[in-house]
């Protein structure tokens, strides 16, 4: 299939030389070294990502192009709010086109280059290590973990729903500071319920991608999630609230028996 | 590869099993015979009888748990009479019998239990307690020969994806709220449309004269997905319709004559709950990355779901897998299929004590002994 919707996408995005780096259900992801409307330098090593929701055959025209619009915009404006929280690390938003559902964003991580040269995704990151105990066990790891913990905390603290947390949409960038990326489903809201199940998503997560070593990640990034909400008393009460809740989610009835 | 006949009893070459389903307002019997060995395409099960009634309630309305239930009693030993007579069989022929054990509703569950168990005490045979969706997956597997697919299953009661990992089904996805075939059937009941042969097959007909698309809600959360408003949303738009009222743009033109009709409502219905259907299906294709779909369950009949459907797996260049009614629709055979395939693990039925029903038992809690 890709064949056919790259050349799609190529037309939406003429004279731009694209390569694909991941396929997911809902979008392609390419890189480019074009930047949509500045000038570029042709020795310039700075990258972007495209971001393309190609059009789905099997739904109705007119559920798809609102689809589409709805959530490219929605992701873009996400983007953008998070630019305004320094604390919060993501790819900044370069350019939207929302009714052909391409976003241009900056490129962040690194090639790991004792894995294959695979981006530094959290799960590359540290399944570098999975069959080496001690390597996967660092201190290193746990300070990579706590930060990344502390990074969705803030954005709790900023009402920013992630809402598909998993070790793939986490990036370690080269000076090993984490940075959130993927925020299709994410949304807003100040309710414990939706920052508990964002959390119990990650525990899933990790627990389905790094088996072995999971109870101890969880607990890293849990420590540094309650760092995330920092000491004044307002917040520590709303954290007490969502771990509360996060609880809960565990222990409902629809989800309890999910043994993985 | 595991080991399937580890109990086989001396002289004998073949096992047989017969099921019992009623878990909702079908009551199905269904006779199925194994042969020893792994399956293949050379081995298949060989089905010997596969019979069903439908308890059918009049436009309008639902069916109810204690009326079921009786439809249930009423007709269960004919059918299995009948089943016996069609599968040419002596009972003496018969390994274990198995029945549905959850979930489902409450009474007509329990009443295929107890005729499961005094079938057991007069015959002398071992029971063995399935799980309904287990049923539909295995022999949806058994039926198109579909090795490790994701499964969707829908039905009047259930709405989940589930893929296979380390002996179990696990559910990666799942309605929030009402089952797909639940909604269909509730919206075929405000348009007061007959239960014969059944709501949803109606639905499909009606939908099939619509053209126009209504933007209705569409509710899918990751790998969930949420129903209940959707409902809400197109019962109000046909209580409007059908009660003229004038007011509601959506469906009336500016002078008063209807924009839309009931086979538009019926369309857009469709294509939202499928579009949405298809979307988490293709989300955990990806995400399990396999290019199989197995589509199981009543609501896996529809035609339009499976174009759908097959739409979005060729494009991802896998290969999808549905059956027909008589296999899609809740039946007696899946039981005696899944229930067979435990029992030959075993070599032994239930314990009597076990040998009850639970309205709640997710797919999850299966042990799936018979694959590694």
């Amino acid at each position: 299939m890709s064949d056919e919707l790259i050349q799609l996408a190529q037309s939406h995005l003429q004279n731009i030389p694209l390569q694909v780096i991941s396929q997911g259900a809902e979008a392609i992801v390419f890189t480019t070294k074009t930047h949509p409307y500045l000038p570029t330098s042709k020795d310039s090593h700075t990258e972007y990502i495209i971001k393309y929701r190609p059009p789905k055959k099997y739904r109705h025209p007119q559920l798809d192009a609102t689809l589409t619009k709805h959530r490219t915009i929605a992701e873009a404006r996400l983007l953008q709010r998070l630019t305004n929280i320094p604390e919060i690390q993501s790819p900044g938003l370069i350019a939207l086109d929302a009714r052909n559902g391409i976003i241009w964003m900056e490129k962040v991580g690194y090639e790991l280059i004792d894995y294959d040269d695979k981006i530094s995704s959290l799960k590359n990151w540290l399944w570098r290590y999975n069959d080496n105990q001690e390597k996967a066990l660092t201190e290193e790891i746990k300070i990579a973990l706590e930060k990344v913990g502390c990074m969705i905390g803030k954005a709790h603290v900023n009402d920013v729903i992630h809402g598909d947390l998993t070790s793939s949409n986490i990036i370690i960038t080269e000076a090993q500071e984490a940075c959130l990326i993927d925020f299709g489903l994410s949304y807003q809201s100040a309710l414990p319920e939706d920052k508990g199940v964002d959390l119990y998503v990650l525990d899933r997560a990790i627990l389905s991608t790094h088996p072995k070593y999971a109870e101890q990640y969880n607990e890293w990034l849990m420590a540094g999630y309650e760092r995330g909400y920092g000491k004044d008393k307002k917040s520590l009460i709303k954290l007490k609230e969502v771990l509360k809740r996060y609880e809960e989610v565990r222990l409902r009835g629809r989800k309890r028996s999910m043994l993985g | 590869m595991v080991h399937l006949d580890l109990h086989l009893k001396e002289g004998k070459t073949s096992y047989v099993a017969i099921g019992l389903e009623g878990s909702a307002n079908k009551l199905g019997v269904g006779i199925i015979r194994h042969f020893p060995g792994p399956f293949s395409t050379t081995n298949r099960a060989e089905v010997l009888s596969n019979i069903r009634d439908t308890y059918i309630t009049p436009p309008g309305e639902g069916f109810l748990p204690r009326d079921t239930a009786r439809h249930h009693r009423n007709w269960v030993v004919r059918l299995i009479k009948q089943s016996i007579i069609e599968s040419g069989l002596k009972i003496s022929e018969i390994d274990c019998i198995c029945f549905t054990k959850g979930p489902g509703m409450g009474a007509p569950l329990q009443s295929v239990v107890i005729a499961a168990r005094t079938l057991a005490q007069l015959w002398d045979l071992p029971l063995i307690g399935v799980n309904h969706c287990i049923g539909h997956i295995e022999m949806g597997r058994e039926i198109t020969g579909a090795d490790n697919p994701v499964v969707l299953y829908v039905s009047g009661g259930n709405t989940q994806i589930i893929a296979y990992s380390e002996q179990r089904y696990r559910i990666f996805g799942e309605t929030l709220d009402i089952a797909i075939g639940n909604c269909l059937d509730r919206f075929a009941r405000t348009l007061k449309i007959p239960n014969e042969p059944s709501p949803g097959y109606n639905i499909e007909q009606l939908a099939k004269k619509g053209s126009k698309y209504i933007e209705l809600p569409y509710t899918v959360k990751g790998m969930d997905m949420s129903m209940s408003g959707i409902l809400a949303h197109i019962d109000n738009l046909a209580y409007d319709l059908f009660n003229n009222k004038k007011h509601n743009k959506t469906i009336f033109n500016d002078d008063g004559t209807p924009k839309v009709t009931v086979e538009d409502l019926c369309f857009s219905l469709q294509e939202t709950l499928f579009a949405m259907l298809v979307e988490i299906t293709e989300r955990a294709m990806a995400h399990v990355g396999t290019q199989q779909v197995l589509i199981v369950g009543g609501v896996g009949c529809n035609e339009r779901l499976q174009r759908m459907m097959e739409t979005m797996v060729l494009d991802r260049r896998g290969f999808i897998f549905a059956t027909d009614e008589r296999f899609c629709i809740d039946n007696g055979i899946m039981i005696a299929h899944a229930g067979l395939l435990e029992y030959r693990m075993s070599g032994k039925g239930f314990d009597y004590s076990d040998t009850v029903c639970t309205q709640k038992f997710r797919t999850d809690e299966v042990l799936i002994k018979w694959r590694d």
